[in-house]
């Protein structure tokens, strides 16, 4: 452990390493949600503002897998889980998570089919606010899981760092940056895919797509899946600690987590990848480095300046360009 | 466990029914026959308004059935907001003191019915539950035995002092104790402001005994409770000549706390003094130290919660570095007989839950309520004005060293505590058990182990306190 004379004679250039590795990281999650919320946009045209609350479902399902060994949703042991008190391999901890998105996933097709699909047809305010509704209704039970117990990620590497050239380096910081490029090649790839290409079909009219034999309400569904396990994948990256989470799904920090994102998603277009990936990226960058090096101005700036870089730049963006740097200019409606 | 995926598998019936049930009440009232315990000392009576009476010389106004000897007593708690987590273990240990109150016989034949209303920590809704309590009828109570959060005591404060209806915040604010503000307000326990006074002088009592000479870092979040808290370390530090080397006081505000810890990393410091909430103090917290700064880390509760941070994969740096001030004794501290009392009721009472270091929160108002209300049937007069009249008149409520004894008189030096605890926090010691599974070798362990028990500071001990250390919200 470093002192704090040790601390001191770190450099500025550490220093920089360090706040560009943090700004990464938290780039790395907003570029998960944030392309959650461009999937269900680019197929439904709705802003999905359930996300967050899916996102801290998908976490929940990732603790109830390897900390409680149960499966969620099923009265089942889960038999891959570690033995209590033991932590998860870095590969069986990976497998776990991909379970949990498999579940976050079918938790968003559940959703789809019960609260969206109904509603194809209906002006997209009505949807917009479905999703809101979404939101308010399976948040208590959230909190409600959360609310009496830890509910722990189980990361094998916990707040373990490295030091790299003198900066302090979390893994988990890396980890998210890893994830992140897994989550967005993953994207991209589908996009280049049979149904990715339905899907960009649908997003660009629905009626034509139909006529061309598309099944829209597949598309729909296999959207809502998709940008569930995607949110889901970052609210799990979120959980690890020195996120504030702490290594826990928690009550307190990840309901808000997905509100955070919609700067990025403004400034990046609402139905552009490349958008959420740049914006992700960009958007935390500003809150970091602001955060970093302008702290001495604390007093002038007011308390908690850099929660609101995000949304200055956002600003800057519409402005400039109302439809976001790589947003398509036809889109109005929100 | 079960319970979680059956509640996600059915969660849209589910919230369907939720959404369309109104607030939570409980009503656990037994009947039962007559047992003379303790009294404490009897005061004047005020006005009764519109007295009844209970056929044994006893009179009353409102929240009491003379007819079945039924005492009612709210309890205006955030079951649903953001300290659910507590608060549903505070109001459950409540409720478990007066089972076995009542199971007891009462006192005189007096049995006591909670009543719980769940505020979820919107304001609006508190003063609407506190509105609901205040009614003058039998459907209202005879004073409020928790309210959650200072934000809604604040917001009931003036009209409780007008309705002559007690309050036991949960809330430590240092403005309860002022008559000005708080004059039906009976806050338990010290206050943040002084609790952080004793835990910067206990910090720098360890850093000193390591031969460094002590420098403070202050972080709090704004309001009354980040500024309270704050108020004291800068007030300790003064009092003891300690050079605060960063004051961020208010300054963990929105969600991105990088300022806040660049600043604290590149002080120095070596205490660091936190109000906060977990969440915040897991992320200055799990930062800093992960950038390497080695202090001494403590703060006003509840900054932290060990079912958050060791239950999280900061518990080895929380053991390492951070002490946890509290102010009571934590769960089954050996020793103490209420405590025995306390563990044996609610692991008879409440098997399903998990043990819990805000049980004794509950016990603390059950006890101090009850000291009140034999105090009031002793002297014949169960009207709210009386209760009021008896707290402020001197009465010192025992807590059997669950927590430091306490009057109420008006005069906020006589009625502040100065005490406070330190624990030891101990993650390999942490072991959440349902209280089914607790036995004698068997205890579990939050992983709060006491290292002081009602410590007070020397300059604590000699100040006189004239006044809250923040200015009420406007």
């Amino acid at each position: 452990m470093m002192t704090a004379l040790q601390l001191a004679q770190t450099g500025a250039g550490a220093t920089f390493l360090q706040t560009l590795v943090k700004a990464l990281a938290l780039g790395s999650v907003y570029v998960l949600i944030a392309l959650g919320f461009v999937i269900v946009f680019k197929a439904t045209q709705v802003l999905n503002f359930a996300a967050g609350a899916i996102a801290m479902a998908g976490a929940m399902f990732m603790s109830i897998l390897i900390s409680d060994g149960g499966i969620p949703l099923l009265p089942f042991d889960n038999p891959l889980a570690p033995a209590e008190g033991e932590a998860a391999s870095i590969p069986m901890w990976g497998v776990h998570v991909l379970i949990a998105l498999v579940f976050a996933a079918l938790f968003g097709l559940v959703l789809e089919r019960v609260a969206i699909r109904p509603m194809v047809g209906q002006p997209l305010f009505a949807m917009a606010v479905v999703t809101l509704g979404i939101e308010v209704a399976v948040r208590p039970f959230n909190l409600d899981a959360t609310a009496l117990e830890s509910r722990n990620l189980g990361v094998p590497w916990k707040a373990e760092t490295w030091e790299l050239a003198g900066a302090i380096v979390p893994k988990s910081y890396v980890a998210a940056v890893v994830l992140a490029a897994i989550g967005s090649t993953a994207v991209l790839l589908f996009f280049r895919s049979r149904l990715g290409v339905a899907m960009r079909a649908v997003a660009f009219d629905q009626e034509a797509a139909m006529a061309q034999g598309i099944n829209v309400g597949r598309v729909f569904a296999i959207a809502w899946g998709l940008g569930a396990a995607l949110a889901a994948l970052g609210a799990i990256t979120y959980g690890m600690a020195p996120f504030p989470p702490g290594g826990n799904v928690s009550q307190e920090i990840h309901p808000i987590l997905a509100f955070r994102v919609l700067p990025v998603i403004v400034l990046g277009g609402l139905d552009s990848i490349a958008g959420a990936i740049v914006g992700g990226v960009m958007i935390a960058s500003a809150e970091i480095f602001a955060g970093q090096y302008l702290s001495q101005y604390n007093d002038t700036l007011g308390s908690g300046y850099s929660t609101i870089v995000p949304y200055l730049v956002m600003l800057v963006v519409l402005v400039v360009r109302p439809f976001g740097i790589f947003g398509t200019p036809e889109i109005r409606r929100v | 466990m079960r319970r979680l995926k059956l509640l996600l598998a059915v969660l849209f019936a589910l919230s369907m029914f939720a959404a369309s049930c109104g607030d939570d009440e409980t009503d656990t009232a037994d009947d039962s026959s007559s047992d003379s315990g303790d009294s404490g000392d009897s005061g004047d009576s005020g006005d009764s308004g519109d007295s009844g009476d209970s056929g044994d010389d006893v009179v009353f106004d409102y929240g009491v059935d003379g007819d079945s000897k039924v005492i009612r007593v709210g309890l205006n708690a955030d079951l649903s907001g953001p300290f659910a987590s507590l608060v549903t273990e505070i109001v459950a240990a409540q409720e478990v003191y007066w089972e076995a109150f009542n199971e007891a016989g009462g006192y005189k034949g007096w049995t006591v019915e909670p009543v719980v209303i769940d505020s979820g920590y919107a304001t609006d809704v508190g003063i609407q539950n506190y509105q609901e309590f205040a009614q003058e009828s039998d459907e209202g109570v005879l004073m409020i035995t928790e309210n959650t959060g200072s934000p809604i005591t604040a917001a009931i404060a003036e009209d409780a002092a007008d309705d002559n209806m007690l309050v036991i915040p949960l809330s430590w604010a240092s403005l309860w104790p002022d008559p000005e503000f708080g004059a039906t307000i009976l806050e338990k326990q010290t206050t943040y402001c002084i609790e952080s006074m004793n835990g910067v002088s206990w910090l720098a009592e360890q850093v000193e005994a390591d031969g460094d000479t002590p420098k403070l870092a202050i972080i709090g979040r704004p309001g009354e409770y980040g500024e309270d808290g704050s108020a004291g370390a800068s007030l300790a530090a003064e009092a003891l000549g300690i050079e605060i080397v960063y004051d961020g006081t208010s300054a963990v505000a929105g969600d991105d706390r990088t300022a806040v810890v660049a600043e604290l990393v590149g002080s120095g410091a070596n205490i660091v003094w936190v109000t906060l909430t977990p969440g915040e103090l897991a992320d200055v917290f799990g930062n800093a130290v992960g950038q390497g700064l080695d202090a001494y880390w403590s703060g006003n509760s509840p900054s932290f919660n060990y079912l958050v941070h060791l239950g999280g994969d900061l518990a080895e740096q929380f053991d390492q570095y951070y002490w946890q001030s509290y102010y009571q004794a934590p769960w089954a501290t050996p020793g103490i007989e209420k405590m025995e009392t306390l563990v044996e009721e609610m692991t008879t009472r409440r098997p399903d839950l998990n043990i819990s270091d805000v049980y004794t929160t509950g016990w603390i108002e059950g006890i101090m309520t009850e000291t009140l209300i034999r105090a009031a049937i002793d002297g014949g007069d169960l009207t709210r004005a009386n209760m009021v009249a008896l707290a402020t008149s001197g009465l010192e409520v025992d807590f059997g060293g669950l927590s430091a004894p306490q009057s109420w008189p008006n005069d906020y030096n006589s009625a502040v505590v100065r005490s406070s605890w330190i624990y030891d926090v101990d993650a390999e010691a942490f072991n959440i058990i349902p209280m089914s599974e607790y036995s004698a070798d068997n205890t579990g362990s939050t992983g709060m182990i006491p290292v002081e028990q009602d410590y007070v500071a020397d300059f604590v001990a000699e100040a006189t306190f004239d006044g809250p250390c923040i200015e009420p919200a406007s």
